[in-house]
């Protein structure tokens, strides 16, 4: 069952998340799914981007939830602090 | 399940905290920012792109949004949504402080008038336009002076001058400043600045909700670096203050008195005030939150956060308890000692082992060109530190930060 739903997302991740982000320089790498939580970590232009939680959870959660529902949850491992070359860059604001 | 908007700029550091707490509190959540979403055509009626210095068309595009899929609320996360949020829920009929009093707290200098009308304590001050000869200017005012900004925020651009010499310095830094597009300086805080007396004495911050024109205070810092100039680079925050009571009733009553004479009714509040024999001088009150990531020393009833205590009231749900956590907390905003780029930040975990320290939260990334005060607006990161007394908090992010090595070139 892990394994399916692990092929699913890693499939909507190949086909539909990566070519969204990768407008911003960015990629998502599927770590892995536990107890219906998807586990993802974010690099290129998303690692330390100030946008990255809104791209997490109103674009790529959503998006999962919305394809395969028995996703509960996305969570982030993602080293935001060891991003390189972040889109946009958080401020005093 | 209710909508919430939340206007978050792509630039900010409040996104992570805001949405957070969004979701501890299972609203169907909305961002707008200022720069499109990678996914915005995917979920249109949950990301959007606003034009935040145009609060006009902002309204318009969340109104028509609302006609669909209506809205409970809106929060603008910092200084750069809070007009356009205020100008949204005025629009749509939702809880906030009214617009005009929103944006009078964005302008240094309607600021004054307002709180100079309602007989608050605050420095002189004058408005000076950026074409005039500054040589000229500098005569009309009395030393030791500051020169700010209207509308930028977090110290930026803010120098202290003791003569005309240094008078006439800072207003060609500042010129320069707000000339840059990156700047994005507009209206009056394109071709203005402000001119204040400087006011010696101790700086304290008081972070306050507004429910129905009251004032609640939630906490309120001591800032115990002391900010004497030339610039005024915010450091360390500790609650709770160790001012005597009265003194904090008094700066309490002083940033009531501000609200009310801006016309604030609803929201979160942030005033930055000065203490000296004379009493509390009100030197600026925003319609927002604490900047950076410094609410995450705070914590009230059980565990809740500022967040979702700004959410909830927003929404119009009830609010546990207001009371802080007692135990005393702070934070240091890591400054920028230089420009260069940031080449190496060694030792985080010898100052994770400090004593009281909880957290080190590095913002700046190595690779990244920094700048510091008064033309910067990033921090290298933030130390958050709890302990039993606030001196024993402001010692450990002290010790902490001596432990980071931060190699810019």
């Amino acid at each position: 069952m892990s394994d399916d739903l692990k092929s699913r997302v890693q499939e909507l991740i190949d086909t539909m998340i990566n070519p969204a982000v990768a407008g911003h320089g960015g990629f998502v790498e599927l770590v892995d799914v536990q107890d219906n939580r998807v586990y993802l970590q974010m690099g290129g232009g998303c690692q330390g981007c100030g946008a990255a939680d809104i791209t997490l959870k109103s674009g790529i959660e959503r998006l999962i939830k919305e394809e395969i529902p028995e996703v509960a949850e996305v969570l982030d491992t993602t080293d935001h602090a060891s991003g390189s070359n972040p889109y946009y860059q958080a401020g005093k604001a | 399940m209710d909508r919430l908007l939340l206007l978050l700029p792509t630039t900010t550091y409040r996104t992570h905290d805001f949405l957070e707490a969004a979701r501890t509190l299972g609203v169907e959540i909305v961002c707008a920012s200022d720069e499109p979403s990678t996914f915005e055509a995917h979920a249109p009626d949950n990301l959007l792109t606003l034009d935040f210095d145009d609060p006009d068309a902002a309204a318009a595009r969340v109104a028509t949004l609302a006609d669909r899929r209506p809205l409970a609320a809106v929060v603008g996360v910092d200084d750069l949504t809070a007009v356009a949020a205020a100008a949204i829920a005025e629009r749509l009929g939702l809880r906030a402080s009214g617009r005009a009093a929103v944006a009078a707290a964005r302008d240094k200098y309607q600021m004054r008038q307002c709180l100079a009308a309602a007989g608050v304590p605050i420095p002189r001050y004058r408005r000076i336009a950026l074409k005039d000869d500054p040589f000229l200017a500098a005569r009309g005012v009395e030393f030791p002076c500051v020169l700010k900004p209207l509308a930028l925020s977090a110290s930026r651009g803010v120098i202290r001058a003791n003569n005309v010499d240094q008078f006439m310095a800072a207003f060609r830094r500042i010129s320069a400043l707000l000339a840059r597009e990156d700047v994005g300086a507009t209206g009056d805080a394109a071709q203005f600045l402000l001119a204040e007396a400087y006011v010696p004495g101790v700086e304290v911050a008081l972070e306050g909700l507004l429910m129905g024109g009251t004032l609640h205070p939630l906490a309120l810092f001591d800032k115990p670096d002391p900010l004497e100039g030339p610039f005024f680079e915010e450091t360390i925050y500790v609650t709770p203050s160790r001012l005597p009571a009265d003194t904090q009733a008094s700066i309490e009553r002083a940033t009531a008195a501000a609200c009310a004479g801006l016309g604030l009714s609803e929201g979160p509040v942030h005033a930055e005030l000065r203490v000296n024999d004379d009493g509390p001088w009100v030197l600026e009150v925003a319609a927002r939150s604490i900047g950076g990531l410094c609410s995450r020393t705070l914590r009230f009833g059980t565990g809740m956060t500022l967040e979702e205590i700004i959410l909830r009231h927003a929404l119009g749900w009830p609010i546990a308890s207001l009371a802080r956590e007692r135990r005393p907390a702070g934070v240091m905003m890591i400054p920028i000692p230089r420009a260069g780029r940031l080449a190496a930040v060694d030792d985080v975990e010898a100052a994770m082992k400090v004593a009281g320290v909880e957290e080190v939260t590095l913002t700046a990334h190595v690779g990244q060109d920094v700048v510091p005060l008064p033309e910067g607006w990033q921090y290298l990161g933030f130390i958050f530190a709890r302990a039993d007394t606030p001196a024993a908090v402001e010692a450990a992010l002290r010790d902490a930060h001596a432990r980071l090595a931060f190699d810019i070139r």
